[in-house]
């Protein structure tokens, strides 16, 4: 069923990722998975390390893995601002484990209840929500 | 006097030396336009932050007092980190970060703050190192081309030092783009953030009008607080990408204007040394025919 379109724009700090109508978004926010619809009540959420996907049509998918980041929707607009937003196709899977096994590493070593030890959780989540995204290609 | 041979050999080598430096020129010339490419996509992305940040912070009613805000009491160590390349043949573009910043180490410990460096870069990494002041932590291998990766890890280090108490300010130098010929040093304070950038007033004052009406409406996920918690360290994370870029971009600009000087500097050289080539030529030739006279004299 084809479902009204709203304009998204993702936007990372190297630049405009993806600017086109789609009729779904769906991401992970801080609380849990979301979908937004066109006409979405106006919000402002923090988004979590997971897959992007931006459906263009019932068929038409496309996919991001995304850093943390932000979505703002302003009713016909969705605004996404990630810090990272790589095609599935571009991880390097090799490389992500060495950087899970180097964030795992930090974490151990930091003591309890540092900002180092926050830092590598938040590495090694996101990470992790990479890895799973390649590892779903 | 060289014999014609000798000269021959060193223009063809000072040609050589001027292929190589023309050719770094043109490669330092098309990064440069990259680098420059990279700091206007920046911006978009910058100002939307800022936006979120005011927004996010007008419906929590303030900012939260987050360890990255709130300064520290005694100010006994100083985090320094240098910006600088990974390569050298630039010109002045990496010595002159090094000087500042040590000149600034040097001040921060007459006054009884102790130093603490860091170098962005190969090259202040082995600066600091060859004048015994050894940095805490280098990052190297991405001068050419930052990815806003690097400047996240960079930015995570220096939070984390500074709310677990290792260093009590952390200050950046790095040279500031103005222009391909023009670069100037800056020093920035970077932590503790200055409340006053959070949410100074950008450029985009007109979208923010157009939005005031929604504001009330606007739901959050979770609380503006805790996203302000995520949003404000961005801060650190965007200047010190903003740094890393307008490095590059200095650097590829400084090494553009150096090489362009070689390039001259040997067209003037070679010139040189083929008038002394004909002049070695010119004295053979003489020397030759004063041979020549003399034998035919001899035998008349």
């Amino acid at each position: 069923m084809a479902r009204t379109k709203f304009q998204v724009e993702v936007l990372t700090p190297e630049g405009e990722v993806f600017k086109d109508e789609v009729e779904m978004v769906s991401t992970r926010t801080a609380v849990g998975s979301i979908g937004i619809l066109a006409n979405h009540t106006p919000i402002l959420c923090m988004l979590d390390p997971a897959e992007l996907r931006l459906y263009k049509s019932d068929s038409e998918v496309v996919h991001f893995a995304q850093a943390e980041g932000y979505m703002q929707m302003s009713g016909t607009h969705a605004l996404i601002l990630v810090e990272e937003a790589v095609p599935p196709g571009d991880l390097d899977v090799a490389e992500l484990r060495e950087r899970l096994s180097e964030a795992e590493r930090a974490a151990d070593r930091a003591g309890e209840d540092t900002e180092k030890q926050r830092v590598a959780q938040r590495n090694k989540q996101r990470l992790e929500a990479f890895l799973r995204i390649a590892g779903s290609e | 006097m060289a014999s014609q041979r000798d000269v021959r050999n060193r223009i063809a080598s000072v040609k050589n030396i001027q292929k190589i430096t023309r050719a770094m020129e043109m490669v330092a010339a098309a990064r440069l336009r990259r680098a420059e490419q990279r700091i206007e996509a920046l911006r978009p992305y910058a100002g939307a932050i800022r936006r979120m940040t005011r927004e996010a912070a007008q419906a929590a009613g303030s900012v939260p007092r987050l360890p990255i805000l709130v300064e520290h009491d005694n100010v006994g160590t100083v985090g320094l980190l240098l910006i600088a390349g990974d390569r050298g043949l630039a010109g002045a573009f990496n010595s002159q970060i090094v000087r500042a910043g040590v000149a600034a180490g040097r001040e921060h410990d007459g006054e009884g703050r102790s130093p603490v460096y860091l170098a962005s870069g190969r090259r202040p990494a082995s600066s600091l190192s060859f004048r015994g002041l050894e940095p805490a932590q280098s990052f190297v291998g991405f001068s050419d081309r930052p990815a806003y990766a690097d400047a996240r890890r960079i930015a995570e280090t220096l939070i984390a030092a500074y709310v677990d108490g290792e260093v009590d300010q952390v200050e950046v130098f790095y040279n500031g783009y103005i222009s391909p010929i023009s670069q100037v040093v800056r020093r920035e304070v970077l932590l503790p953030l200055q409340q006053a950038t959070v949410l100074e007033d950008g450029d985009d004052d007109q979208a923010e009008q157009e939005e005031t009406g929604q504001r009330a409406l606007v739901e959050y996920e979770p609380e503006p607080e805790e996203i302000l918690q995520r949003l404000v360290p961005d801060y650190v994370e965007i200047s010190i990408y903003r740094a890393l870029l307008e490095s590059t971009a200095s650097e590829h600009g400084a090494r553009m204007t150096a090489m362009r000087n070689a390039s001259e500097n040997a067209g003037e050289i070679i010139e040189d040394l083929t008038l002394e080539m004909n002049r070695a030529r010119q004295a053979e030739i003489t020397q030759e025919i004063m041979e020549v006279v003399a034998g035919a004299e001899g035998l008349a």
